[in-house]
């Protein structure tokens, strides 16, 4: 080879995985139109699955991305559908705004939380991210003047969708909202953790002191990636309030932060589509199996994470990932 | 010669424990120094006070002129001293060109653009692939750290710390644990290292420091007890005493 | 005045109960590192078991502790051998992970084979009534669950200090791989350490019943506290879990009963605050 043709083979690769990212996109798109189309009756569930989609998504951009152990993510989930469903209530009616409101509602909730509980690492940063979720759970029960309490956050009646597309009894509108938004902040994420930023966290997330070693200050970069985790979570609690009308005091819970991290685990921490394959899995066998029996629905679960735990660390999106190594011919994208 | 680095009179202690004592030495560009000293006699304790993951006692450094005594650790990193690291430290799961391409954008202050595509980056593009290639390492530039040669991961770290643009580089052990045929490759890398640095280095391969270094500074106990030209050194009776018995008995490494 | 010695004892009372139990989760995470939250599913088990006991089998409550207790040891042990072992030195993620999902497939099971529902653990006449102590009169569960405290804590520090398994345990601690060169077979260590945790979360679970209730979802519930106190108190460390123990128990008994819509607030702000000054816990060693 010559020198000329080893620095393009050092550079190349990256823009298959531009069209792959793009491919992905539209696969999730199609995915999701599919089922409004399959399963019409079935639309209030798949709303849910789309904002748990948001939520742990956020969570992968923090555990999956940078490393970081967190069992108190709904803090922002939280903060993002008790801020959609208030400034509703109090009359900002259009959903568009209300999203907004919601991711920034998350954002900053991100950058506090962040601020706190990265100021240590290991056990003690566990301990601190459930004692936050605890204390906010407590604060919203407390604040029932405005959270509505433990009867949870009421008569949230979103305006239509661009003044067009009212919020129907079937919950059309408010999927198709949903789809839309999750295929855009899908596409969003996807060139955020291929950008330079994103190649940092995983560095972090690897070996914080080499990271450092290289003039990184450490602390800053994982507050900006929880502040923008923050926003993405935001807007799947904003989605939940505007879809769903209500909101209740178990949207900013333990159990809920520690259900995202089950999902993110199951599907595949390290990967975006592993946060949705978790995610979607998750919600449908929870929504019939724990309808049928809640216990075996545990037992299920449990043994379903000890075995990801011990046999397959990468989650359930190793499979199709081997599958595509194949087909592709053995070269592997480690960077992805 | 401008002095790029100088330390005056660093010193350390743990409670009684003194691991640094009045450490004093300047290095100049294109310095090639080596530290050397039996085990425990405060090398690895000296680059943490130097690089700042360890607070002086008392004392004084100065990079290229500004004190940077009490400046954090990134900062003396930003203002180019740079050091590797004993044990590799590099990102297992990390391709090898990624690697590169982080320390560079991080250089150029690029590292935290949230859009788009690393190797779009002009600096990225130009000299991630030819310091890949002089170094060897070009043809493993996909591989995950994981699936390369312990001797390839040496390398490694010093393209990381080379694309940092040091003007003071601190090696520690830059060749322990690699096998002879692969420490050749790290040897000439090591010849290479542009001019105008200054390099200071610890290793324990006796062959390497005299091949390498033009200067010599034996430490022991926390304290300098001697420095010059290697085969001063070398013929030293005090650093013969406490260091270099079985070398001079015939034994290649120490 | 009458009051405050009514709180203080039930602060005390309730601070006990969280000590019995997460004492065990404490030397576990101490030892082997591994941030255990299926410990409040080993209390449970042992509550299920005491239940069963008491209530199907007619024994009394002396024989329901010990067979709670030598029972749970025995079904939860597979465990330590077939996944724990696996964990010591994993990340906390992976630790998390895995012993959640221990934790449900505990509820899980433990409902299907007892049914889901409440467990009442009968006590006896004994430390059921009120004892009058002079200055005035107290229930007897408090101040048995307080004599167990003192007892197993007591009981604890001889171990540790003064038998030759206290010894091989700190210095397992200290450096395992030196503790196994000198002959410490430091796997018999930790297997022994997991059947104490369970023994004491099981122990716990049963005579702190009165106060943290046996439920379907028991483990769950109180899967956070269990942990908080342990974090505080600093892994590994009987007076530091002692400490934290007690301490939390009256911040969360006062917060209740002065502030009772924002008792729980207080009681995670307290833990908030603790663990940003004390990160390694109030006593705790360095924890890798």
């Amino acid at each position: 080879m010559t020198s000329a043709s080893i620095a393009d083979s050092v550079k190349e690769k990256k823009t298959t995985a531009l069209s792959s990212d793009l491919i992905g996109t539209l696969a999730i798109a199609v995915l999701g139109g599919a089922a409004y189309v399959v399963f019409p009756d079935d639309l209030g569930l798949l709303t849910r699955i789309l904002a748990a989609a948001f939520f742990v998504l956020s969570l992968c951009l923090v555990t999956g991305i940078c490393g970081i152990a967190t069992l108190g993510h709904a803090v922002m989930y939280g903060a993002g559908a008790y801020a959609a469903g208030y400034f509703c209530v109090q009359g900002l009616t259009d959903p568009i705004a209300l999203i907004v409101v919601g991711a920034m509602a998350g954002a900053v909730m991100g950058a506090v939380s962040g601020a706190i509980i990265l100021r240590t690492s290991g056990l003690p940063q566990l301990v601190l991210s459930i004692a936050l979720v605890q204390l906010m759970h407590a604060a919203a029960n407390k604040a029932s003047s405005i959270t509505g309490g433990s009867d949870g956050l009421i008569g949230i009646s979103p305006a239509p969708v661009l003044g067009l597309f009212a919020f129907d009894f079937y919950g059309r509108t408010a999927y198709l909202f949903g789809l839309v938004l999750l295929v855009c902040v899908f596409a969003v994420l996807q060139r955020l953790v291929r950008s330079p930023f994103g190649l940092l966290c995983r560095g972090i997330m690897q070996d914080r002191v080499r990271v450092a070693a290289m003039g990184v200050s450490v602390y800053p970069v994982l507050i900006r990636m929880y502040t923008i985790s923050g926003a993405v979570a935001g807007i799947g609690g904003a989605l939940i309030a505007i879809a769903t009308g209500v909101v209740g005091l178990d949207s900013v819970s333990f159990a809920w932060s520690a259900e995202a991290l089950v999902m993110l685990v199951l599907g595949g921490a390290s990967s975006l589509y592993g946060a949705l394959i978790g995610t979607v899995v998750f919600m449908t066998f929870e929504h019939f199996v724990s309808a049928a029996s809640p216990f075996h629905w545990l037992a299920i679960v449990g043994a379903l994470l000890i075995a990801v735990v011990l046999f397959l660390p990468k989650g359930l999106q190793s499979f199709p990932a081997r599958f595509l190594v194949k087909l592709r011919g053995g070269r592997r994208d480690h960077s992805s | 010669m401008t002095i790029l680095l100088k330390v005056e009179d660093l010193s350390r202690s743990f409670g009684g424990l003194i691991v640094a004592s009045n450490i004093s030495l300047a290095l100049e560009s294109g310095d090639r120094a080596a530290l050397i000293g039996p085990n425990g006699a405060g090398k690895t304790t000296f680059i943490n006070l130097v690089t700042g993951s360890l607070a002086p006692s008392s004392g004084r450094i100065e990079l290229a002129g500004k004190d940077i005594t009490r400046a954090a650790s990134v900062e003396r990193v930003r203002l180019g001293l740079v050091r590797s690291f004993q044990v590799s430290r590099v990102f297992r799961e990390m391709a090898v060109r990624d690697h590169v391409a982080l320390a560079i954008l991080q250089r150029e202050g690029k590292s935290g653009r949230m859009f788009g595509d690393p190797w779009k980056i002009a600096a990225v593009a130009s000299e991630a692939p030819a310091i890949l290639e002089e170094l060897g390492l070009a043809v493993v530039a996909h591989e995950p750290v994981s699936q390369i040669a312990y001797g390839q991961q040496r390398l490694l770290e010093l393209a990381i710390a080379l694309v940092l643009r040091p003007k003071v580089l601190l090696l520690d052990e830059p060749a322990a644990g690699v096998p002879r045929g692969e420490a050749r490759r790290i040897e000439q890398a090591l010849a290479r290292l542009p001019s105008d640095i200054a390099v200071l280095m610890i290793e324990h391969d006796i062959d390497l420091v005299f091949r390498f270094a033009r200067r010599v500074i034996v430490l022991a106990a926390g304290r300098i007890i001697c420095e010059g030209p290697p085969a001063a050194v070398a013929a030293d009776p005090h650093v013969r005493e406490v260091y270099l018995g079985s070398y001079a008995n015939g034994s290649r490494s120490v | 005045m009458q009051t405050a010695f009514g709180i203080a004892l039930d602060a005390l009372a309730y601070g006990m109960v969280l000590f019995i139990i997460s004492i065990g989760l404490s030397v576990m995470l101490g030892l082997m590192r591994v941030v255990n939250l299926a410990h409040g599913a080993f209390a449970m088990v042992g509550g299920y078991f005491a239940s069963y006991v008491t209530g199907q089998l007619g024994f009394g409550y002396g024989v329901a502790i010990a067979i709670a207790v030598v029972m749970s040891i025995v079904v939860l042990f597979p465990l330590e051998v077939l996944l724990y072992r696996r964990i010591y030195a994993a990340s906390e993620l992976t630790q998390v992970l895995m012993t959640i999902g221990i934790t449900f497939v505990v509820i899980g099971l433990m409902n299907y084979a007892f049914g889901p529902t409440m467990k009442m653990i009968a006590v006896p006449d004994l430390i059921s009534g009120p004892v009058d102590l002079g200055i005035r009169s107290v229930p007897a569960h408090r101040l048995f669950v307080i004599v167990c405290g003192v007892v197993i804590a007591s009981g604890l520090w001889f171990m540790m200090e003064k038998t030759t398994f206290g010894i091989k345990l700190r210095a397992t601690v200290d450096n395992p791989a030196m503790a196994a060169a000198l002959g410490v077979r430091t796997e018999w260590i930790y297997a022994s350490t997991f059947a104490l945790a369970v023994a004491l979360g099981a122990f716990g679970g049963v005579v702190g019943a009165e106060i943290l209730p046996i439920e379907p979802y028991y483990a769950l519930r109180y899967m956070v506290t269990f942990l908080v106190v342990v974090s505080i108190g600093g892994a590994g460390s009987i007076l530091g879990a002692l400490v934290a123990s007690l301490g939390l128990g009256l911040i969360d008994t006062v917060g209740k009963y002065f502030i009772p819509n924002l008792g729980e607030f207080f009681f995670y702000f307290a833990v908030v605050i603790i663990v940003l000054v004390f990160p390694k816990g109030l006593l705790g060693r360095a924890h890798a």
